[in-house]
Order: structure tokens, then sequence, then C-alpha cells
């Protein structure tokens, strides 16, 4: 099982022709990903991979039915593009691009609320159901070829693949893999993602990764402690992170005291969640939960 | 990027924020040229982008001629928390009754913007916020919404401000909120905004901090990014288009990711020092990891180095490539470990096996690091 993203999810991918966007194209449809439209203003009529190209998305979906959509479209470019992308009816929308200003990303944040709709990053690796499809970057050869039981959160991409990598080898494969992107503001919220693995019967726990910078992990820690009955194993990167230091994310980045790794497992282990201080430690704690009668 | 005070207060002063006429000036003599237009008694201010610098005697007053001389040669002479003063700003002093704080904000509780109005100012507002934090009246603004003068005069009530007060600070908040949207602000700052004796308001000190990824819609922001990371390997980091931070040990750091940075920084700091945190982001190519590489490389003392990369979006055989050709140049002879994994990864190993790297396959970052302390190990016996 799953959340958000499976082997029949009609998925458009827009920024197709760049050259990122034609290679990821080709990766994502081999894993299988059911990939049914790209968009490039400009471009319509063209192909990438054997997949149609149009110049807008209400013609992308008009023509397929295209109801995700995974972005790799200049940071300038991105407000201007989920607009369209959600006047054009698309609910699910993950944004691969960086350096996008936090501006922008308020705005977008803002209008996802008024449609209603899950928008991932920016700066997200994307999505993941194993063994299924996927959304973005993520590569698809370091996970199992059958999808398990364990889901996984996190705002780092490169972190991501090494712990659904640790989970494979513990025995305890991952569900879906989902990055939420490592902004100061993201567009949506870490608390949010849960409560779709909350919903998903095909999930035993959940490995929350966050890292040093913002406030999502303490907001997560909220919602466990009052409404998420899933265990929680949590991994924060960044222990020996220096005060004032942008640790390559611009959310992550220690300041006037707040956003330590100190104040995220405090709260997450009040909140009831498992702490792992290493990555390797998250495959040892997926074991002992694995134990446990269900 | 954040900057300097002179160059906020000019656009906050561009945007109707009431600032006191003020010059910049870079020796003693234009400083004393200055007063003619700025008129005494002056508030210098040493130009360097660090806080509190008052506590750390980079703001002096003057109330002649041959004070501004004196006192704006002692600032241009000194550093203030180890930066070099290089220009200093000369403003009319303004008699000060009470001082305020107004602030706006990018609220990563709200993923919105927050405004700030507070009844005590001229301190660290953090300090405020957890000593006195019925002193900070708050309103969250979802963008692409403006603060309506309605709402900054509610905010003003709240915070009990009545009559023609009221009114002006109501006034300094609205523009203040223009400023920080039409600069694609991370914050943008008064603090003190003073009130004087007649009720007048006046913008005392200016905090603009841009965000660094919207600089390309904003042509009238300074050009010199770079000039202003102090860190030489960090300055030259960021023009390669990487992140570096350096760190105390000894132990250099590649990774692709920043999150897998951070996490290798925590794996090997459990038994040996990192030097540094660099990650690459998604840009990798065969040039790229060779300007990285020789720049970890750089710091004197480096005893071996950890690369750790996974190619999703990276073609991590192209910069294996990188790699290979500073080791080759440079006849590196520290121990190089690498984990390298995803796409076209046994590409990747056959390249740096050939120049003597060792490769670690396992998924965790703590082989990798078991791989470099033995190598150590073995380097000692």
């Amino acid at each position: 099982m799953s959340i958000l993203l499976n082997k029949t999810t009609r998925v458009l991918v827009q920024g197709i022709t760049g050259k990122i966007g034609q290679a990821q194209t080709k990766w994502m449809k081999e894993y299988g990903t059911n990939i049914v439209a790209g968009v490039t203003p400009g471009r319509g009529g063209g192909s990438v991979e054997g997949v149609p190209v149009f110049d807008g998305v209400a013609e992308a979906v008009k023509a397929t039915g295209a109801e995700a959509s995974v972005f790799f479209v200049p940071a300038r470019a991105v407000k201007d593009t989920v607009f369209e992308t959600l006047e054009a009816g698309i609910r699910l929308v993950v944004v691969v691009t960086e350096h996008i200003p936090v501006h922008d990303t308020m705005e977008m944040r803002a209008e996802a609320k008024n449609f209603n709709a899950t928008l991932l990053g920016p700066t997200t690796p994307g999505i993941l159901t194993v063994g299924e499809a996927k959304m973005g970057i993520i590569p698809g050869n370091l996970f199992p070829k059958v999808g398990g039981r364990a889901g996984v959160i996190s705002r780092s991409g490169t972190l991501a693949y090494e712990v659904g990598g640790i989970l494979a080898k513990a025995g305890t494969a991952p569900s879906t893999v989902v990055g939420m992107g490592a902004d100061p503001v993201v567009l949506t919220d870490l608390a949010d993602i849960l409560k779709f693995f909350a919903a998903d019967p095909g999930t035993d726990f959940v490995t929350i990764v966050g890292e040093v910078g913002g406030i999502q992990e303490e907001m997560a820690a909220e919602y466990i402690a009052r409404d998420f009955k899933k265990p929680v194993i949590a991994y924060i990167a960044g222990r020996n992170t220096p005060e004032g230091k942008r640790m390559g994310h611009a959310g992550a980045i220690v300041q006037r005291g707040m956003g330590s790794v100190q104040s995220k497992v405090a709260a997450l282990e009040k909140a009831g969640a498992h702490i792992a201080k290493t990555p390797a430690e998250i495959g040892t704690l997926a074991q002992g939960l694995g134990k446990k009668p269900a | 990027m954040r900057l300097h005070e002179h160059e906020a207060a000019r656009f906050f002063q561009q945007a109707g924020l009431p600032v006191p006429s003020f010059a910049v000036v870079r020796s003693a003599d234009e400083a004393v040229g200055a007063l003619g237009h700025v008129g005494l008694p002056v508030v210098l201010k040493a130009q360097v982008l660090v806080g509190s610098r008052g506590k750390h005697g980079g703001i002096l007053l003057a109330s002649t001629p041959e004070e501004a001389r004196e006192k704006t040669a002692a600032l241009l002479a000194k550093t203030v928390r180890g930066l070099a003063v290089e220009s200093v700003m000369v403003a009319k002093a303004v008699p000060i009754a009470r001082e305020l704080y107004v602030g706006v904000t990018v609220d990563a509780v709200a993923g919105a913007i927050t405004v700030i109005l507070g009844t005590a100012g001229g301190i660290d507002v953090e300090t405020v916020a957890k000593e006195q934090p019925e002193a900070l009246f708050r309103k969250t603004v979802v963008p692409p919404a403006e603060l309506h003068g309605h709402e900054a005069r509610a905010l003003a009530r709240a915070a009990g401000f009545r009559g023609d007060l009221m009114v002006k600070i109501a006034d300094v908040l609205v523009a203040l909120y223009r400023v920080f949207r039409k600069s694609d602000a991370l914050i943008a700052e008064v603090n003190p905004l003073a009130v004087t004796a007649d009720e007048a308001l006046w913008a005392v000190d200016a905090v603009l901090e841009v965000d660094d990824a919207a600089l390309f819609r904003h042509p009238e922001m300074p050009k010199d990014t770079l000039a202003r990371i102090e860190h030489p390997i960090e300055r030259a980091a960021k023009q390669i288009g990487v992140s570096y931070v350096d760190l105390d040990g000894d132990i250099a750091i590649i990774s692709s990711g920043a999150g897998l940075g951070m996490a290798t920084m925590d794996v090997v700091g459990q038994r040996l020092k990192p030097a540094n945190f660099l990650e690459t982001g998604g840009g990798i190519t065969e040039e790229l990891m060779y300007k990285t590489t020789s720049l970890v490389l750089q710091k004197p003392g480096i005893r071996g180095l950890l690369i750790n990369l996974y190619g999703g979006i990276n073609p991590i055989h192209e910069g294996a490539k990188g790699v290979v050709r500073v080791l080759k140049e440079r006849q590196i002879r520290i121990p190089v470990v690498a984990k390298a994994l995803g796409n076209r990864q046994e590409e990747t190993w056959a390249t740096l096996k050939e120049a003597g790297v060792i490769i670690v396959t396992d998924i965790t970052t703590e082989a990798a690091v078991d791989a470099l302390c033995a190598a150590l190990e073995t380097r000692k016996g």
C-alpha cells in the first residue's frame, strides 16, 4: 500500500523538454510511473520518451486526464506554473526545483490551501512508492523491488535515500518515501503528510528524517502526541551545527537558539517517538518495532 | 544577503519611512564635510554586518566637528566583533523620549508574514519575546495580501496607542511591510523606532536582509554578495556554487546533499573530527567535483577525505572523474574513502578505485567512516 502515488496515478511532467526533465522522465518511466503527458510552453506537439508534450496544463489535462504533476521548471517560473497547474484541476504537485524565492513559496502555500491541494517542496527529491511509481529524482535502484510497510518523510533528499536503504536492509522496506523539502517555508507541513500515513492501512510505522532549522518537527510532535497512533522513529541531522551557519539548505540554520537538534529531539521524544542518534540506528529501531505484535 | 544599515536606510527612506538625514563616509575629513548636510549632533555608526554594534563600541555620539573627526577616525581604525570598519554612517542624532520596535519577517510556523509591533525597543526582540512577551503585538498577513492601513491601526491600538501617534505608527508599519514585500526580504526591522517628546517618529536603525534566491529580480540591490562572505573558503565555495561551512577538525567531507552532509558530520563526529560541511547540491559535473575536491583539501592539516554521494539528479560517474584528476595532479596521499550510490554507481566505483580511492558499497555512512578509521590506523602503523 502507499500514500499519494501508485502505479495507476496519471502523472504530468512540467519542464519535460529541459535536460533534467528529459533524463528524469526516462528514469521515472523505467521505474514504472504512469507518465501520460509533459508540458513546456512553446514545445506543444512534440514528444519526449514517447510522452506527448503540450503548451499548457489545462490542455494536457483535457487530453490525457493527468492528475498529478512533477516540476522540473526553473525557479523564476515556478509560482506562475503552480497557479496554472492548480487552476487546471491537479491536486498533487511535486516541486523539485531549488532556490525559489520564499515570498513566492508563501503565495503558493496559500494558493494550495485555497485549492485543498497537496504540494510537496520546494527543494524536494519527490515521492516514491516502492515498486510502483515515483515523481521526482529519488533513484529507484536504492530500493527493493517490492514495497514494505514503513513510511518515510524526509526534509532532505539524499538522506532519504540512505534511510530508505537502511530500512530495506533491516527487513522493514518502505511503503512510500516522501520528500517534504528543505526550505524555510514548505508548501505542505510535516504534520499534514503524517495524516496521509495515519490513514494508510499499508503503513505500520513512520520514520521522520529531520534536520536543524525551522519548526516543522516541533509542530509535527504536537500532532503526534495528540492524534497519531502509529509508532514513529525520528532522526534529526545536524548535531554539530554551528549557530548562525546555513547548512546547505536555505532552511537549515540554527538562529537565535531556535531550530536546534536538541529542541526537535526533545519535542519528538516527549511525543513518544523513538529517537535514532545516527541514520544506521533507524534500522535497529525499525527491527525492534517489527518484532512487537501489531 | 544582509544589507548594511545605510543601504537599508536608503530603501526605508524611499518607501517613506521617517529616516533622520545621514551620509556614509570613509574618512574623518568626509565625516566633517557631511556635517553641513546632516546637522549636529550626530551619531557615528560603524558599518559592519554584525548585531549589537553599540555594546561593542561601534556606535559613538559627536556634538562638535572636532569630536566627529576624532571619533570617525577611531571607528575606522578599529574592528567590531572581528570585522574591519570600512565605512561609517553619520546620522542626525534624535532626542529620544521612548523606544519602540517594528519588524516584518517570515514566520515559519504560519508559512506567512508576521508584522510585529513592540512597546519596548532598542533591545534584542528575541530577548523581549522571552522576558516580556506582553510587550509584543503581532499580525499575520498571508501574501499576496497587503498590510492594510486599518489592520495596522488595529495593531497599534491593540498595543495601547491612541490619537496621532497611533496613526503615525500604523503608517510606519504599512511602509515597512511594503519595503519587505518589494525587496523580497527575509526580515525588515527598525529597532528602535524612536519617539520624541513631541511624538515624532524616527527610524534610528535599519535592518534589511534580502532573500538570495530572489536577487535575480532585484537589480537595485548591491552586487557584491560574494565579498560579504567573510571566510575565504566559504567565499570560494559560493563562487563555484557549492555550500561550505568551516569546522574545527581535520577530516574533509564532500556530500551531494545538505541532509546527507549533516548526517555525515554527525557520524564522522562520533569518532573523528569533521574539518568542514560541504554539499554540492544537484549540480555535479566533472569540473564541479574537481573544484570541490581541491577546495576541501586546501585547508592545512587535513588527514582524510570522505566523499558521500547519491546519484539521483547528479551524474556521479562524471563527478568521479573530477575527484580522480585532483588526486592525480596533486599526488594526494591521505586516505580517501568514497561511498557513491545510485544511478551508474558501478562506473563511478571503477573510476575512483583506479586512483586508489577506498570504495564502500554498503548503504550506511557508518560503513564509510569505519573504512576511513581503518585506513587512518594503517597509515599510523
